[in-house]
């Protein structure tokens, strides 16, 4: 815990030189979405910074997030661990557990109050006064309220935290929601994403250790620079978009050829995420350049925006399937023939009317 | 019908015809190219590249183009709108709920149309109409609103994304936006069926002049309409309607 040092002193202690340690500054001021004349700020602030503490919370969740931030290629998850942030307390994480790695929370929270980020993984179920989610015989609800009290910042890693998440799809039963559903009065960063790409939640991290303050936020409450752009209109299988050319089955030649997935339910139109610009796992591949639609993981209540492979959900109409433009045509249909039928009431209606009138004049017909 | 001295009364501006006339085809064309954009398809052979396809009629590209130029063109027509509601006194049949005549109307032409009664007494615009137009305001609205939160967010801080970004953190979300969208221009679909429906059927029930009106800004009408009131103020004048009247022979 006495290690805590500025990234330069770290580098200096391992003996990696000078040279290794300006390329780093350079690759971390990319990787935090700024503009290169923003280089020498983050090597003074590298040089002289120390490394904020990191406490990392894990609420109702299924822990997917961690096993993406594990998988961070650049950089790899392990500098990001030892060297980049001082990551002192995650439960999944620690080799260690129990009683004494409890205690070490305690004092962590105690010592550095104030100064310390707080990262938070999973959401906080709130239904039977919390009890779906206990951690260390507390409730979560408990566990973050105390942990958040001290906190400099706090992350919502993941749509969990970030939103609810899976366990918040109607009916919800637990009423899980989100953390800044129940924490306030702290600077907060939604970093949401089913999982997030590692990359993000870690310039993030950076983004407070070097600079002391968030990065911009957009209207939600998500960092701009990784959530301003929707996946639609940074993907590469646009051009099939805009040609036409679509997936029309997961089996066919077009998804074969790499079509566009907009008509097999493809959330790209709608969903803000860097899958596009930054993809996963150093750039390997992402969901869309899989063959497989995006489900706008990143949004809220996506869990809900179901059917995942249709573009329009079906709307309940008792005994049948059908989306709105199938519904769409039938009530038109249906208003067309109303009128119709209207339309000959109103004319027969009219020549009784008519009759009546000449009756009235000229007496009955004879 | 007994028909008496048939007057015509100028109730439509030039202005609010033409945007009538600017919306009807956007609108059509809008809801062809809506439709298509959410359920695409190509005609003819493609290849397997887009270069091969690219800026053919029936690409996304061209009919995206098409929708948001119609869509544009709404808008911007809905200035004439604007204008003839503030120069002349008949483009602003409102429903007036806060009247007695308002509900009668209600009443009068709800039996009207289940064939209760044969007549009605005439009106400028009947209070279910004015009540439905209003209606069409209000979803034309949503749609320009829900569009143009999705168009504009192509350009995340872009002066168009700042102004109506925020509508997709109203509805909770692009996603919803997009159905809210789709399920609105539905909607006017319906509407537009019955309208013109009802417009046709007025005009040979009534023979009060009702589709030419669109064109003509003029109606006519063999007895004083209940709600004159609207265009003139001195009601029980029979001589002064409107700005300007004429008298037709009876016939008969
Ligand atoms: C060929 C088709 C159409 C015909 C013949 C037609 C005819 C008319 C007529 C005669 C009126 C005057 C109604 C009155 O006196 O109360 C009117 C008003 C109106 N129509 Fe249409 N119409 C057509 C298509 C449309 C379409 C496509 C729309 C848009 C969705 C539309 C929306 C309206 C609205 C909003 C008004 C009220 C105008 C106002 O006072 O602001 N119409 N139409
Ligand atoms: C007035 C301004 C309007 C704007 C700015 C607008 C804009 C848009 C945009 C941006 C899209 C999504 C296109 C895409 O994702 O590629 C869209 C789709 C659509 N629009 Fe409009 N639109 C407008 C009015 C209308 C109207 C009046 C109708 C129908 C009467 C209509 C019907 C549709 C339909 C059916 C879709 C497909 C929805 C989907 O499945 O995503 N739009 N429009
Ligand atoms: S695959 Fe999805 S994100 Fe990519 S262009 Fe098609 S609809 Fe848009
Ligand atoms: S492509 Fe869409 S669903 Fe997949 S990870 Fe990215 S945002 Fe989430």
């Amino acid at each position: 815990m006495e290690n805590r040092d500025s990234m330069w002193a770290l580098f200096q202690k391992r003996g990696v030189s000078r040279r290794s340690f300006l390329k780093t500054c350079a690759v971390v001021t990319g990787m935090l979405g700024l503009s290169p004349a923003m280089l020498p700020k983050v090597v003074a602030a590298a040089e002289k910074k120390t490394l904020p503490p990191v406490i990392w919370l894990h609420g109702h969740e299924c822990t997917g997030c961690d096993e993406a931030f594990i998988r961070s290629q650049s950089p790899l998850a392990s500098d990001v661990v030892l060297n980049m942030i001082s990551l002192e307390y995650s439960d999944t994480l620690s080799a260690s557990a129990g009683e004494a790695f409890e205690h070490h929370l305690k004092d962590l929270m105690k010592k550095y109050a104030g100064q310390y980020i707080l990262a938070v993984e999973g959401g906080v179920p709130l239904a039977d006064n919390g009890i779906h989610c206990m951690t260390g015989g507390r409730t979560f609800l408990a566990a973050l309220k105390e942990a958040a009290a001290g906190a400099a910042a706090i992350i919502e890693y993941g749509s969990c935290a970030a939103w609810g998440g899976i366990q918040a799809a109607r009916p919800n039963p637990t009423k899980s929601v989100s953390v800044s559903d129940v924490i306030s009065g702290k600077p907060i960063v939604k970093v949401p994403g089913c999982p997030p790409i590692p990359e993000v939640m870690t310039a993030v991290v950076m983004h407070f250790a070097l600079f002391g303050q968030l990065p911009p936020l957009d209207a939600q409450g998500r960092p701009k620079q990784f959530y301003g752009n929707r996946i639609h209109d940074t993907c590469y299988r646009r051009p099939f978009f805009d040609s036409g050319m679509f997936v029309e089955k997961f089996d066919d030649a077009g998804a074969k050829a790499g079509w566009c997935l907009y008509k097999v339910g493809c959330r790209g139109p709608v969903a803000y995420n860097s899958c596009g610009n930054m993809r996963w796992w150093n750039g390997l591949s992402y969901p869309i350049q899989s063959g497989a639609p995006c489900f706008a993981c990143g949004s809220n209540n996506f869990w809900d925006n179901g059917p995942f492979f249709e573009r329009l959900p079906d709307i309940p109409v008792p005994g049948t399937i059908a989306d709105a433009d199938k519904v769409g045509m039938v009530a038109a249909g249906a208003a067309l023939v109303g009128v119709v039928a209207h339309g000959a009431l109103s004319a027969m209606q009219k020549s009784k009317q008519a009759k009546q009138q000449d009756t009235d004049v000229r007496g009955p017909e004879a | 019908m007994s028909e008496g001295p048939v007057k015509e009364y100028y109730i439509y501006s030039p202005w609010l015809r033409i945007f009538h006339w600017v919306m009807a085809a956007s609108v059509g064309v809008l809801f062809a190219t809506g439709l298509y954009i959410g359920n695409p398809f190509f005609i003819g052979t493609q290849g397997v590249e887009p270069t091969f396809a690219v800026n053919k009629l029936m690409s996304m590209e061209t009919i995206r183009y098409i929708h948001f130029a119609a869509a544009y063109i709404l808008v911007a027509g809905f200035i004439l709108r604007v204008y003839g509601f503030a120069v002349n006194r008949g483009d602003r049949l409102l429903p007036k709920f806060w009247t007695a005549l308002y509900w009668q109307g209600v009443v009068e032409m709800l039996k009207h149309y289940l064939f209760l009664s044969a007549d009605h007494r005439p009106y400028l615009r009947n209070s279910l109409a004015r009540s439905a137009y209003l209606g069409v305001y209000v979803l034309l609205f949503l749609e320009a609103v829900t569009g143009f939160a999705m168009y504009f967010m192509v350009d995340p801080n872009g002066f168009g994304a700042k102004l109506f970004g925020p509508v997709n953190g109203l509805f909770g979300g692009e996603y919803t936006v997009h159905l809210v969208h789709h399920y609105v221009a539905w909607l006017l679909a319906i509407f537009v069926i019955v309208h013109v429906y009802l417009v046709i059927r007025a005009d040979f029930m009534e023979r009060e002049g009702e589709a030419s009106s669109m064109f003509s800004g003029v109606k006519f009408f063999a007895h004083k309409p209940a709600d004159i009131g609207d265009i003139a103020d001195d009601s029980d004048k029979q001589t002064d309607y409107g700005t300007r009247h004429r008298q037709y022979p009876a016939q008969g």
